[in-house]
Order: structure tokens, then C-alpha cells, then sequence
């Protein structure tokens, strides 16, 4: 069987699925570095994700609209993340508390949605997801095109919202104020910039691409939903903006190498590798890991990074 | 000074109070939406937990992993660690403590001495473990305790299914221990076991170690790093020997729920006792007592819960519901209640400035 593994049909498929399990994190991942860099750690990234993913998922079951599911996941997102907001910013209570709060909260609540929507049912409800594109044949070029142009349009949203990350943070206005309020709130504060309000901004854009990559999961990659469908990919994702040092582009690669992970387990398991699934099932953990190890040391966190701002205290 | 101590205890327990009540209207509402009496759903519940006696030794059964959980985390969190891997930790003292009960070839009652020693010292290693890595490489220990997380249960998975899996069985699970290895039982035939005086023990060492230099320092670290630093402390010595404490305790409770109750492991051992440590300890403000209390409450929330879900078509996710807004409520209450405070401040003040004129 091993040399199944050094075979190039193995490889194209292991590549493919690289990619498309890169998207649930590349999104949150890349929402989280505008989080992050206004100087807030949203541990409920999780929680935020497995909201939109139960939301999302029953609006395409009720309405048979992916899109308008897709929307919806989003919106819950943006939504459910305004309690974070809520909390680490206007409350200024412990961030990390709050994230793990806002995550139990999140299973209880999609649990008992999923059930007054769906009621009990012995077989899981499921939904038609998102179809490959083929680029008009682009994707019957051997080898690559199974690669790179086979997948469903979320997965091509998710890798154009890298420049487009990059674009707002590095070259507009918002992103220069997202980082001010992230290095030097008071600075920024006595330049006008409104603090709380960019850093609830920060937090629900955060928020709404953690919706999408949730949403990603029960209409475009599973076509059901269930309480284990993130699976610690929120988590991952924050990981990955520590490892990728607050950069869309190295939070890409960092997706990537993740989704590399994940996509060696199945394809091993397929393959029956002999290896004991269990085993294979704890790589992407602890790749992450590993992957803290080597650039929590690097990475320069933003200088507010997990304070809360006070006007009144120096 | 002795007065307003008391007066700020009596406050907390206040607002914590009404927060717990706030959670468990809104959980009632949650009732309504799933087309059933809260009242019922309420009393179900209460009826659960303390309908008859064995119902009752069941709250105990609960509440021994769940304190001893609760307290553990609540050492790492004085010293402001976050460490969320109460569960992986309980995991983990449950598969040693099992090895060495299976495989090691001694006399029962020393197997049941390195049996436990083995469920403390894992746990303890798998969060120290976390530690580590944090005072080495700045590793965040939420996201490395959670990992950890998931890697134990994958390797319990692994060896259910696998190396330990019981030889004349095909479900995923362990053989038995030997019946002189089981914790006694207390009454009759019902679950409740010799663990308990466990917890007592665990309770009373918790209620000293605050007052010990090493309790001292924890909490000097929790004050941060400038602080324990300038006090003189290891800084990064005591968030290490932190972390072992708190996952010692999981890994405890890992031992006495699989001597205890389940004889074996089995798929899921570990439930939700990580996340339900997690919000004991600070429903009860990182404090004993209050940890005590707070565990007493889940317990009676949580056999409540099941038994509400058996009788009644109420979702149990309610009861998972209720717990989240519990938490977000806790950590709120501190901000809503000084504002309150402040509104009603001002409110007094503007009354007094026109009697005044």
C-alpha cells in the first residue's frame, strides 16, 4: 500500500483536498487577524463558527437557497460575535473567559436549535451543498486542473479574500486605524479615533468570516450538520494568526499546511493505511501544536493585545 | 475592615445568585419555545435530583469528579493560567490508572497505590505539560490545553479500539478491573462509592493551601508578572508547578469515576466534566466555599437535566444553554453590578442635592 502513497493519483487527490480543507480556516483565520490586531483575542471563533453553521445550514434546508444559507451563516456570525464585543469592549471583562463562554454557550445553542428545527430524527436531515465548477473544462486538464479548479465557489471566495484582507488592512484607512487602536489605544483615542468602535468593528468582521467558514462546513464541504462539525477549527484558526505573525498571506500558508493535515488523515484512512484512524484523526492537533511552539516566540502580538481600553485608567 | 468584607462577600453571592436566576428565566423561556411547561420542566427537574434516596446519593456521585474538577482548575485560573484541559487531563490519569490495574503484575493493594499515584502523576504531566510550553515558547495554554483535549480522547479512542480493547468483546471498551481494585460502595446497591471521602480529603487540603507559601505564590503570579516577579518568585517555575496541581486533580477525578463507577474505559468517559470545571470555578469566584456551592448547584442541575430529558420532551441542550449563560452572566456581573451601583449612586445623590435646595 505504501507505494499507493507515492503514487501521483494519491498526491492530486491529497493536494485537492488540501485546499478545500483549508478553507474553514483560511476564513476565520483571516477574519481573526482584524480581530486580533485591534487587540482582541475572540476565543469564540468556535462557538461563532458552529452558530453559523446550525443557522446557515437550516435556512438552506428550509429555503433549498444555498446563497441565501451562506448569507444567513454569515449574518449569525456578525451577530453572534457582537456579544464578544459586548463583553471584551464595552464590559472589559477577561477575554479569555469570555471566548470559552461564548463557546459553551454555542454548543447548547445550536444543539437546541437544531432540534426545535429539525425535531428527533434517527437519519440526519441533509441538503444538497455547493457543487464543484469545472471553468469551462478547465478542470479535465489532468492532474491540475483536479487541484486547482474543481472545487465549489466558497473555496475561490475564501483564497480572494487573502488580497482583499491584506488590501483593507494594509491600505485603507480602517486598517490603519485597526492597528492603531491595536498598538496604542490612547494615542489613538486622542487622535479621535473612536476605540470601542473600531474594535467592535473589528470583532464582528472577525465574527463574519468565522460565519462563513462555519456555514463553509454543513453546505459546502458535509451536507448535514452536526454538534462535532467545527471540531476545534475556530481554535486552529487562532492558532494560525499567532503562526502566521497578524499576516493574511502567511495566515494562507498557515491554512494550507492545516488543511495539508487534514487531508493526509482522510486520505490515509481511505486508503487503509494500516495506521489506526485515531492516530491519523489527532494530526491536525497536534500540528497546532507544534506549529505554536515554533511562532509563539516570533510572533510580536500587538501591544494592547488582550488589554481592555479605559479612558479613565493610565 | 471585618464588616465590609463581610458586606462585599454578602454582595457577590448576591449578584452571583441573581445571575443564576436570570440564566435559569431564560432557559424557562427556551421551555416555552420548545412547546413545553417551564414549571413542569423546573419541577421534573427538582423531582430528579431529590425524588427519593438513591436520587439523592446520585447528586454525590455527580458532584465528586465535578468539584474535584472545579477545584483543580481553579488553581491554575488564580494564577490567571487558563487552563481549559481539565477534561484531556481526566482522561488521561483514567488510562493510566487502567494500565497499570490491567497489566501491572503485583498484589492488588499495591496495584491500587501506583494505580492512583499513575492518575495523578498524568494528569499532572498533561497539563504541566502545557505549562511548559508556555514558559518555554509563549505557547498559549487555551489553545495547547485544548489540543491536548482532543489528542487524549483520540488516544483513548485508539486504545478502546485497539491495544486494550477488552479480548472477548467487540464493543469498544475495556476489559473489567479486579473487583478488589473497585472503590467500595456505600449503600446497598446504589452508585455511590468510597471516592467521596476522596473529595472530602481534596476539599479539606484546598481549604489550607491557600494559607501555604505555595498557595501564596499562585496567587502572586495571578497578580502578573511584575508583580511575582518583584515579590521574588520563579516566575516561570510556579506557572510549571501550577499547572501539575490543576491537572493533578482531573487526573484524580479521572481515577475515581473509572474505580468508581465504570469499571473500564469506555468511549466519552470524560462527558463534559472539562467545560462543567470550568464554569464551577468561576460561578464560584476561584473561591472554596464558593466552588462548593457552585458544584452542589450543577450537580442538582445536571441529574436534574437528565432526568428532565427522560420524562419530559424538553431538549436537554436547555440545560447546556442555561450553563453557557451562566458563565457569560458570571463574568458580566462584576461590570452590570458596578454600574448599577453607579446609576443608583447618582440617582441617590441628585434626591439628596434637592433636598439640600
Amino acid at each position: 500500500m505504501w507505494s499507493e502513497v507515492f503514487s501521483l493519483g494519491f498526491l492530486v487527490s491529497l493536494l485537492a483536498g488540501t485546499i478545500r480543507l483549508a478553507t474553514p480556516i483560511l476564513m476565520p483565520a483571516l477574519g481573526q487577524i482584524y480581530t486580533q490586531r485591534a487587540g482582541i483575542l475572540n476565543l469564540g471563533v468556535e462557538g461563532t463558527m458552529l452558530m453559523a453553521a446550525v443557522c446557515g445550514f437550516s435556512v438552506t434546508a428550509a429555503t433549498g437557497s444555498l446563497w441565501f444559507g451562506f448569507a444567513v451563516g454569515v449574518l449569525t456570525g456578525a451577530l453572534y460575535s457582537v456579544l464578544m464585543a459586548w463583553l471584551s469592549v464595552s464590559l472589559r471583562v477577561n477575554q479569555v473567559i469570555a471566548g470559552i463562554g461564548m463557546n459553551i454557550l454555542a454548543t447548547g445553542l445550536a444543539a437546541y436549535i437544531y432540534r426545535l428545527i429539525f425535531g428527533i430524527r434517527t437519519l440526519p436531515a441533509k441538503i444538497v451543498p455547493f457543487q464543484s465548477l469545472d471553468f469551462f473544462g478547465l478542470s479535465k486538464i489532468p492532474y491540475v486542473g483536479t487541484v486547482l479548479f474543481n472545487h465549489n465557489i466558497l473555496v475561490y471566495i475564501a483564497f480572494a479574500l487573502v488580497p482583499i484582507t491584506w488590501f483593507i488592512l494594509e491600505k485603507t484607512t480602517f486598517g490603519l486605524k485597526i492597528k492603531a487602536v491595536g498598538e496604542h489605544p490612547r494615542a489613538a483615542d486622542s487622535k479621535g479615533i473612536s476605540v470601542s468602535g473600531i474594535r467592535y468593528a473589528a470583532v464582528i468582521i472577525g465574527g463574519a468570516y468565522a460565519g462563513a467558514g462555519g456555514v463553509f462546513m454543513t453546505i459546502a464541504y458535509l451536507n448535514m450538520f452536526t454538534e462535532s462539525v467545527i471540531g476545534g477549527f475556530g481554535y486552529i484558526a487562532v492558532s494560525v494568526v499567532i503562526f502566521a505573525r497578524f499576516t493574511p498571506g502567511r495566515a494562507m500558508w498557515g491554512a494550507l499546511l492545516f488543511g495539508f493535515a487534514s487531508a493526509l488523515q482522510v486520505r490515509l484512512q481511505a486508503l487503509g493505511s494500516g495506521i489506526p484512524s485515531q492516530l491519523l484523526l489527532m494530526l491536525p492537533y497536534i500540528l497546532t501544536v507544534v506549529a505554536l511552539i515554533f511562532a509563539s516566540k516570533k510572533a510580536e502580538f500587538p501591544s494592547a493585545y488582550t488589554i481592555p481600553y479605559s479612558r479613565m485608567e493610565r | 475592615m471585618k464588616n465590609k468584607l463581610v458586606r462585599n462577600a454578602g454582595r457577590e453571592v448576591f449578584g452571583t445568585v441573581l445571575m443564576v436566576i436570570v440564566a435559569l428565566l431564560i432557559g424557562a423561556i427556551l421551555v416555552v419555545l420548545s412547546d413545553n411547561q417551564p414549571g413542569e420542566a423546573y419541577s421534573t427537574m427538582l423531582r430528579g435530583a431529590f425524588g427519593s434516596t438513591q436520587k439523592i446519593t446520585e447528586l454525590f456521585v455527580k458532584l465528586t469528579p465535578t468539584l474535584i474538577m472545579a477545584l483543580g482548575v481553579s488553581v491554575a485560573f488564580r494564577a490567571q493560567l487558563w487552563n481549559i484541559g481539565a477534561e484531556g487531563q481526566f482522561i488521561m490519569g483514567s488510562i493510566c490508572s487502567m494500565v497499570v490495574a490491567l497489566y501491572l503484575p503485583v498484589p492488588i493493594p499495591l496495584r491500587m497505590v501506583i494505580a492512583f499515584a499513575a492518575a495523578v502523576v498524568a494528569g499532572g504531566l498533561w497539563a504541566g505539560l502545557a505549562g511548559w510550553l508556555k514558559t518555554r515558547f509563549n505557547a498559549n495554554e487555551v489553545i495547547t490545553t485544548l489540543m491536548f483535549n482532543y489528542i487524549a480522547n483520540y488516544l483513548l479512542l485508539y486504545l478502546i479500539n485497539g491495544p486494550m480493547q477488552d479480548p472477548y468483546s467487540d464493543l469498544s471498551q475495556t476489559d473489567l478491573i479486579p473487583d478488589g481494585m473497585r472503590l467500595a460502595k456505600l449503600i446497598g446497591t446504589y452508585r455511590l462509592h468510597a471516592g467521596i471521602f476522596l473529595m472530602l480529603l481534596v476539599v479539606l487540603i484546598m481549604i489550607f493551601f491557600w494559607r501555604t507559601t505555595l498557595g501564596y505564590r499562585i496567587n502572586l503570579v495571578g497578580q502578573g508578572e511584575k508583580v511575582a516577579t518583584y515579590s521574588g518568585i520563579h516566575v516561570k517555575q510556579t506557572v510549571v508547578v501550577t499547572m501539575c496541581i490543576s491537572g493533578a486533580f482531573s487526573g484524580l477525578a479521572g481515577f475515581i469515576e473509572t474505580f468508581g463507577i465504570n469499571y473500564r474505559l469506555l468511549d466519552g468517559i470524560a462527558g463534559d466534566a472539562g467545560n462543567i470545571a470550568t464554569i464551577v470555578a468561576l460561578l464560584g469566584s476561584l473561591n472554596v466555599y464558593g466552588i462548593i456551592a457552585a458544584a452542589m448547584f450543577f450537580s442538582v442541575l445536571l441529574c436534574g437535566g437528565a432526568s428532565m430529558q427522560r420524562m419530559t420532551d424538553v431538549p436537554y441542550s436547555v440545560v447546556d444553554v442555561i450553563q453557557g449563560l451562566i458563565i457569560i452572566l458570571v463574568i458580566a456581573k462584576d461590570t452590570a453590578m458596578a454600574r448599577l451601583n453607579t446609576w443608583f449612586g447618582k440617582l441617590f445623590a441628585r434626591k439628596e442635592k434637592e433636598h439640600v435646595e
